[in-house]
């Protein structure tokens, strides 16, 4: 049966292709404009850790001015950074099950033998723990151990892009590069890793690219290696050395914890508030208990990873739709009835109310069958054009616009099932037109 | 006037007339909040920097040999730099306007923190630095060559004197003179202000206070700075090549990162805003178009399938000026029914917008032009079918179909 509502749809189309076409047109538009705004909304908001998602922790103390909340967005909220000795207390804990403490730095690398071009490598200073709490993959080696964060001992591991730049791509394990005019051994190199968005760095862009070499944090106490990130101060205070800022109540480094217990995620949380009532006997955090222990989810939406304009584009995109939606209902219902005499015909020849409805449905389904696909191939062909359009001074269009079936095959689900819905109202209306007043006139 | 025999024509064939009404509705919400969103965005993108900011660009220097004169690369590269053709001057910058890189740091306008206070994004930079920018003083001078701190470790308190945007000045001063008036760090250090900038954007677009900015005389003392180098129009490719070459052949011996526009990094500072108004505007037009195929549709159809009734009415004495009234009444009132809601819509969704995504409130100037535009746009759809439904012939009264 269906293969012969299939065959009287087509036959429909034929009789009127424009009035198709501008069906199959409009959902496909509709579609492809959701699918552009979709992908970039999908982009921003999706979650890299995936199951390890509530297991991983930031801790957020509010260290901030008295007088003064941090976030003028919701006055309620504390930092997003750490003080050097807040991240260096945390990281004392022997709660966590895994621990890191990090931020971002740089400088020039060279290699003694003058085998590669000087150049500045983002670096993220940070502990052992970072490579296995965050999934990190290695093409050669692997991470340096909690020993070598206490030497702090020089090695380091560099990315795939990195590698390829300081050694060519080979297998540079046990190799030395200078990192500011200090000789560091390679000890493991990257695989190609890219979470998007950078979830555990979002407070210096969610979507900046990941750094160029990783090194042990107690380096940059050593080298006197200041933050390429985001700082924060609020403090009046002479800051005239490197120990200086690390004493002050200058923001810029991040902590993460792994806890997989309930329990131990009740341990921490008492222990961060243990110990800001602790520094609030020397003075320090001058503003009311006001912790906050952040899983991964609540981290990304805590930052507002997504941003505001993301979600009005996303909505703007389905008003679209449905304004496509409507108007193919309309062309739906005019096509029908125009066509309601040969259904007043088939009727009267036995097709029962169920079937009219039936062949009808399946008529708008193939529209919206077609539209769907277009609209994808559309949508696709947007992105790209955006793409190419942006990719040309905003690095980040690739990553923030992917290519990505599961948008298409969600684009054109979208589309069938609102194509049929569509249908749903001209299919019954057809099929409960009694079939004697169309015969009258034949 | 005959709205009531159109009106209960329309009650009793309500599918079509409620479909363009709700059509419309979305079209009108859609529409208004979405011009009004990209009359933002535009107007934001639109904004003058107050730099020459077509004709800049700017890369990072940096020198990693370890006893490499820092300071002294940099008086020599800048030598060289000015006397360049094409380039119409050069400074060194700790960081570059309109980047997204940057520091700001707060300011009062009396000492022990009182008074007026602001953040004012700081850049640090020697005495060609205006000229380098392209801004204009509107009062003042530009620093005395010999008052720049060349330093070769970071100082602590800021160099006595700054040029400040006006921008900054009234923020801190309101009604007083901002030229020669001091302005104060957090720990009361002075700084006496010898220019007033009429008007430079700092480093972060998307920043509220991006015009608050200043010029310190400072240089140093990092191993890496950026040179900001301006050049006469049309000149910039070339010189930029022209520059690479010229630097590394003076002093091999460090870094030179790739050059940037700095029309690119202001395009890229607002990669997001008008890639929100490019898409607002796609889909603002789109929901024109489909909205006036709607209702063409719809009238095209009412008037194929009432040709009979037509045929009629002109058989009794109808006018065609009364058969083509007569659709465009129709017409109309399923355009205002649509408008009505529609209004309501719009308001809906701009306040939902407004408080959802702290965005500001919807104007309601561009509602009402929205409701005038859709019942041209209504009326313009149906014209056509109007026209063709005039053209019945009497004669089809007494024919079937």
């Amino acid at each position: 049966m269906f293969a012969y509502y299939l065959e009287l749809a087509l036959r429909s189309f034929k009789r009127n292709p424009g009035l198709t076409a501008l069906m199959v047109f409009a959902i496909a538009l509709g579609i492809s404009v959701c699918m552009i705004t979709l992908t970039t909304y999908r982009a921003a908001s999706a979650n890299p850790a995936g199951d390890r998602s509530s297991i991983l922790f930031a801790p957020s103390i509010d260290s901030w001015d008295p007088n003064q909340s941090y976030d003028d967005r919701d006055k309620t909220l504390a930092p997003t950074m750490l003080t050097y000795r807040d991240a260096r207390a945390l990281y004392a804990s022997g709660i966590p099950d895994r621990k890191v403490i990090m931020y971002k730095s740089g400088g020039t690398y060279r290699r003694a033998d003058k085998g590669m071009a000087p150049q500045y490598f983002a670096t993220r200073m940070t502990t052992a723990d970072f490579f296995a709490m965050f999934e990190v993959p290695f093409l050669y080696g692997g991470a340096w151990d909690a020993k070598a964060d206490a030497g702090p001992d020089p090695v380091l591991v560099l990315s795939k892009k990195g590698n390829q730049e300081a050694f060519g791509g080979v297998n540079s394990i046990g190799k030395t590069v200078l990192f500011k005019n200090r000789e560091f051994r390679v000890v493991g190199v990257l695989d190609d890793w890219e979470p998007m968005p950078k979830y555990f760095d979002v407070s210096n862009g969610a979507f900046q690219d990941l750094e160029d070499a990783y090194v042990p944090f107690s380096w940059g106490q050593v080298m006197e290696l200041g933050s390429h990130g985001n700082t924060n101060c609020w403090k009046t205070e002479v800051i005239d050395s490197f120990q200086a800022f690390l004493n002050s109540e200058c923001i810029s480094f991040e902590a993460w914890v792994e806890l997989r217990t309930a329990e131990k995620q009740r341990a921490y949380r008492e222990f961060l508030d243990n110990y800001v009532v602790e520094q609030k006997k020397h003075g320090r955090f001058p503003r009311p208990l006001n912790n906050y222990l952040y899983d991964v989810d609540g981290w990304l939406e805590r930052n507002q990873v997504v941003q505001d304009d993301n979600k009005a584009m996303l909505t703007m995109a389905f008003a679209f739709l449905a304004v496509c939606l409507v108007n193919t209902v309309g062309l739906l219902l005019a096509k029908f009835l125009n066509a309601a005499p040969s259904a007043g015909v088939r009727r009267a020849l036995g097709a029962s109310r169920r079937d009219i409805f039936w062949q009808h449905l399946t008529e708008s389904g193939v529209v919206a069958l077609a539209g769907g696909m277009v609209g994808g191939l559309l949508g696709l062909c947007g992105i790209w054009a955006l793409r190419a359009w942006y990719g040309r001074f905003v690095d980040e269009a690739t990553r923030a616009l992917p290519f990505d079936e599961a948008n298409f095959l969600i684009c054109v689900a979208i589309a069938i099932a609102a194509g049929i819905a569509a249908g749903l109202y001209p299919a019954w209306r057809i099929g409960r037109a009694a079939p004697a007043s169309y015969l009258k006139v034949q | 006037m005959e709205i009531r025999p159109i009106l209960s024509s329309l009650l009793r064939n309500r599918a079509g007339a409620i479909l363009v009404s709700l059509q419309i509705a979305i079209t009108l919400a859609i529409v208004v909040n979405a011009v009004f969103l990209t009359q933002q965005r535009v107007s934001h993108i639109g904004r003058p920097s107050g730099i020459d900011d077509q004709n800049i660009f700017s890369f990072w220097v940096t020198s990693y040999e370890p006893d490499h004169d820092y300071l002294g690369m940099v008086r020599e590269d800048m030598a060289l730099l000015r006397q360049m053709p094409g380039i119409v001057d050069a400074a060194p910058m700790n960081q570059v306007p309109l980047s997204g890189s940057g520091n700001s740091t707060l300011f009062y306008s009396l000492p022990d923190k009182k008074g007026e206070n602001s953040p004012a994004n700081t850049f640090e930079t020697d005495d060609h630095a205006v000229k380098a920018l392209g801004i204009k003083l509107s009062a003042g001078t530009t620093f005395d060559p010999t008052t720049i701190k060349y330093q070769t470790t970071r100082g602590t308190t800021w160099p006595p004197t700054g040029v400040i945007s006006e921008a900054l000045g009234k923020a801190l001063f309101k009604d007083q003179p901002i030229l020669g008036n001091t302005m104060y760090d957090d720990q009361s250090h002075p700084i006496r202000i010898i220019g007033v900038i009429e008007r430079m954007q700092g480093s972060w677009v998307g920043w509220d206070k991006v015009d608050r900015t200043m010029l310190t005389p400072s240089v140093g003392p990092d191993p890496s700075t950026q040179y900001v180098i301006r050049v006469r129009p049309g000149e910039l490719d070339r010189v930029m090549a022209a520059v690479d070459v010229a630097l590394l052949k003076r002093d091999p011996n460090r870094r030179l990162d790739k050059a940037k526009k700095m029309s690119d990094m202001k395009r890229r500072g607002y990669a997001n805003d008008s890639l929100m108004a490019v898409t607002l505007s796609t889909v603002t037009g789109l929901v024109l178009v489909f909205s006036s195929l709607g209702i063409f549709g719809l009238a095209t159809f009412n008037v194929n399938t009432r040709t009979r009734q037509i045929g009629t009415r002109r058989a009794v004495g109808a006018r065609k000026r009364d058969i083509v009234r007569y659709f465009m009444t129709e017409n109309w009132l399923i355009t205002t029914s649509g408008v009505a809601v529609g209004c309501c819509l719009a308001l809906g969704i701009g306040f939902w917008l407004s408080t959802q995504y702290q965005l500001p409130r919807l104007s309601l100037y561009y509602l009402v032009s929205g409701v005038l535009g859709l019942w041209l746009v209504g009326q313009a759809a149906a014209w056509q079918p109007s026209l063709r439904a005039a053209k019945v012939s009497p004669a089809m009264a007494t024919r079937n179909t």
